[in-house]
């Protein structure tokens, strides 16, 4: 008797604690798809994205209990920190969250790994958005493409640029969403009242990849560009095109007519303080520092501010610049935590992490979710409208090893020509000479134009 | 007998000093043997390996088609000349008042020095934000003064002044540090005599002080001149180089073709330059501080 009831107890026991495994499996659905992998190691840089990379960290912890550590340093600190870490014999990162203006010396120096090598049937989901085919590398032909590449990378952030507007000061001088140069420049002009309001901030200044990539939307905004065709191999420098030199006078001319006496000092730093003080009524900024804007104890125009798809030139699509981030997962870590990276890589791209990783802070890479109708409701998610529709037409800045040297030869001719100090005919001519000589001495099939006269 | 014991005090003395040697190969000679060598090798990276490419002197010879190599070496030695002058006069006069003071020695000289115990980051960032063209508290009082406000780090005229006075802020202690010690050990005895033989107080400065003080002047000297040499974190925090490159640096550069661009061979050529330069100095300096000795 005794046994029998003991056996009932113990039948009652199982079947309670049967139940509420299958309601926690109910409940938290990463944790019953998820599991237990080695802890991983991510380098980040402190940017303003990094607040929701961090909740969304947390949230996959919570989720699966698998753990992740995030070293965090200075932009330019990581860089230097993945390079290290890829060219020792065994990694310090099992993910590298590499940057939109240096990811392909990755690729091209053979110390990432294809993806599929690590999982045959991993695919990048449909609703991620490809941004300019730069998740996928041909080692062949050394170019991204989707077509004949392979899938190393999983975008991790969506950043491009966007126009931030006064909407308060837009309505007060009855103005409208520039959709062209023409427009931006005539509302600049309306809106500009130095020394209390700038028409417009750029960010001019000289640090790296600073008014490169300000200017990067004024360039392919007015159909230039700096390579003829990096997708099909054609690396013929074409910076000092006509279309470029409309780009960067127009460039000038806004600085001159509307912008902040001292464009040529401004960095990505000062153009958000000029903003969130009140002193700017727009600017170009990239959007993951949207969360600033919105935050009370860091900003005066809270609420005051709306995000539109950067203008193009009449007959031109707009050309927001890629500033992203890829993960990436290095070839000298051992396999385990490559097995990690993967999984984390793979919970990341679910709708659910990125409806996660939006509420923490940061932007989203899906689309599906930058289009969510119920998400768009929300008053502090208004940018992500705008993001979805411009990264339609956001493009990469280059696509070569070099970059840093590309990098550095445009950050300092197009400085040059914001503070007086050269003609734009002449930045442009420089720089073409320059970006020639590098990518030549590179080994790409390369050319150059003439002079601009 | 006396040979053999001889012969043991120099094998002794070889054995312990040789700890020293081999250290002092490790940690200074290696480094720069291997920088020496990467000076004359491209390397790129292929299959996650260096490849590396022996170029010859080519990496010397592009230095001088480079022009942040140019304009950094200019500013540089501009930068070192002016700012370390500046703080060797300020901190001699500094000192010299301070050696005349007898009371709260304490309080003063703790603040003096506060600067050099402030780090880099923070100079920067307290530097950064009283420049600045719009909030800045400099042109909040120049504005006080009805005048217009300027951008001292974004105008090429005064950007690499602006960084001088950061310098100057950050490193005149130091200079009076020394300095002060240096005055604080004259003897005594000689500005009695002087007193004595009726020398004026500008006589006893030019005919006694500053000779005395020679050795300490130049010792503090090099010290400076060779941290100004590579001047590199105000730099980076207040300007970035520019506007253009008119406050690129030497270290700047080094940085930016090394680390940032990953053109090894070419920052190794210019890092082995600016040692040979900074080394030149340093002999020319101490050759000139044992001729003094000599004559004094």
């Amino acid at each position: 008797m005794w046994r029998r009831q003991g056996f009932y107890g113990r039948g009652v026991v199982i079947g309670v604690v049967l139940a509420l495994m299958g309601l926690a499996a109910l409940a938290l659905p990463g944790m019953a798809t998820a599991q237990k992998v080695a802890p991983i190691n991510i380098v980040i840089n402190q940017s303003p994205w990094f607040g929701g990379f961090r909740g969304l960290v947390e949230a996959y912890e919570k989720q699966t209990g698998n753990k992740v550590s995030l070293d965090v340093h200075p932009f330019a600190g990581t860089l230097e920190k993945q390079r290290s870490s890829v060219r020792e014999k065994e990694g310090q990162y099992d993910l590298l969250l590499l940057n939109g203006s240096f990811f392909v010396e990755f690729y091209a120096g053979g110390f990432m790994l294809p993806l599929n090598e690590l999982d045959p049937s991993f695919q990048l989901d449909p609703q991620v958005a490809t941004f300019d085919d730069t998740p996928w590398w041909d080692p062949n032909r050394k170019v991204v493409n989707r077509q004949t590449g392979k899938l190393m990378s999983v975008p991790i952030n969506p950043n491009i640029p966007l126009l931030y507007y006064r909407k308060d000061l837009y309505d007060k001088a009855g103005l409208k969403v520039p959709k062209t140069f023409d427009e931006l420049l005539a509302n600049a002009k309306k809106l500009h009242n130095p020394p209390s309001t700038y028409g417009i901030v750029q960010r001019g200044g000289r640090e790296l990849t600073s008014v490169t990539y300000d200017f990067f939307p004024y360039l392919i905004g007015h159909g230039g560009s700096i390579f003829k065709d990096e997708k099909a191999g054609d690396f013929t420098v074409t910076v000092n095109t006509p279309e470029a030199k409309k780009a960067l006078d127009f460039y000038l001319q806004l600085a001159k007519e509307a912008g902040h006496p001292q464009t040529g000092a401004q960095n990505q730093a000062e153009v958000i303080q000029n903003l969130v003080t009140g002193k700017a009524a727009q600017v170009m900024l990239v959007i993951a520092a949207w969360a600033q804007v919105d935050d009370p104890t860091k900003s005066a125009v809270v609420g005051k501010i709306e995000f539109a798809v950067p203008p193009a030139a009449l007959g031109h699509k707009p050309g927001p610049g890629i500033g992203h981030f890829l993960g990436a997962i290095p070839k000298n870590v051992p396999k385990d935590r490559q097995m990690a990276a993967l999984a984390f890589l793979k919970w990341f791209q679910t709708r659910e992490a990125q409806i996660i990783y939006t509420k923490a802070g940061s932007p989203p890479v899906r689309l599906d979710v930058l289009n969510d109708p119920e998400l768009n409701q929300k008053r502090e998610l208004r940018w992500m409208k705008p993001l979805a529709e411009g990264l339609l037409t956001a493009r990469i800045l280059w696509t070569v090893t070099e970059g840093a040297q590309v990098s550095t030869v445009l950050d300092l001719r197009l400085n040059q020509a914001v503070t007086g100090e050269m003609t734009s005919t002449a930045a442009l001519n420089k720089s073409a000479e320059e970006i020639y000589n590098i990518v030549s001495k590179a080994g790409y099939k390369t050319g150059k134009l003439p002079d601009l006269k | 007998m006396a040979k053999a014991s001889e012969g043991m005090e120099r094998f002794w003395r070889t054995f312990t000093v040789a700890p020293t040697v081999v250290i002092f190969l490790v940690l200074t000679a290696l480094p720069i043997a291997s920088l020496l060598v990467m000076s004359f090798h491209s390397v790129k990276w292929v299959q996650a390996l260096p490849q590396w490419t022996y170029v010859g002197a080519r990496n010397f010879q592009a230095l001088p088609q480079d022009q942040l190599f140019r304009d950094g070496t200019a500013n540089t030695l501009l930068f070192a000349a002016a700012a370390v002058t500046m703080q060797m006069i300020l901190g001699f006069f500094l000192a010299l008042a301070s050696s005349k003071v007898a009371r709260g020695t304490l309080v003063y000289r703790t603040i003096f020095i506060l600067p050099i115990l402030v780090p880099g980051i923070v100079i920067g960032a307290i530097w950064k934000l009283m420049y600045n063209y719009d909030f800045g508290v400099i042109n909040q009082l120049t504005g006080l003064l009805g005048i217009a406000p300027h951008n001292w780090l974004g105008q090429k005229a005064t950007a690499l002044l602006s960084v001088i006075v950061v310098d100057c802020w950050h490193w005149t202690p130091f200079c009076f540090l020394l300095l002060l010690a240096g005055l604080e050990s004259q003897p005594a005895d000689v500005y009695e005599a002087a007193k004595v033989d009726g020398a004026s107080p500008w006589g006893e400065l030019l005919y006694i002080t500053v000779p005395l003080m020679l050795p300490t002047i130049i010792v503090t000297l090099i010290f400076r001149l060779i941290v100004a040499f590579k001047v590199f974190d105000e730099v980076f925090l207040l300007t970035g180089g520019g506007p253009g490159t008119a406050t690129e640096v030497i270290s700047f550069t080094i940085y930016r073709r090394f680390f940032t661009e990953d053109r090894v061979g070419h920052g190794s050529a210019i890092s082995i330059i600016t040692l040979f330069v900074i080394s030149t100095l340093i002999v020319l300096a101490l050759g000139a501080a044992r001729r003094r000795g000599r004559e004094a």
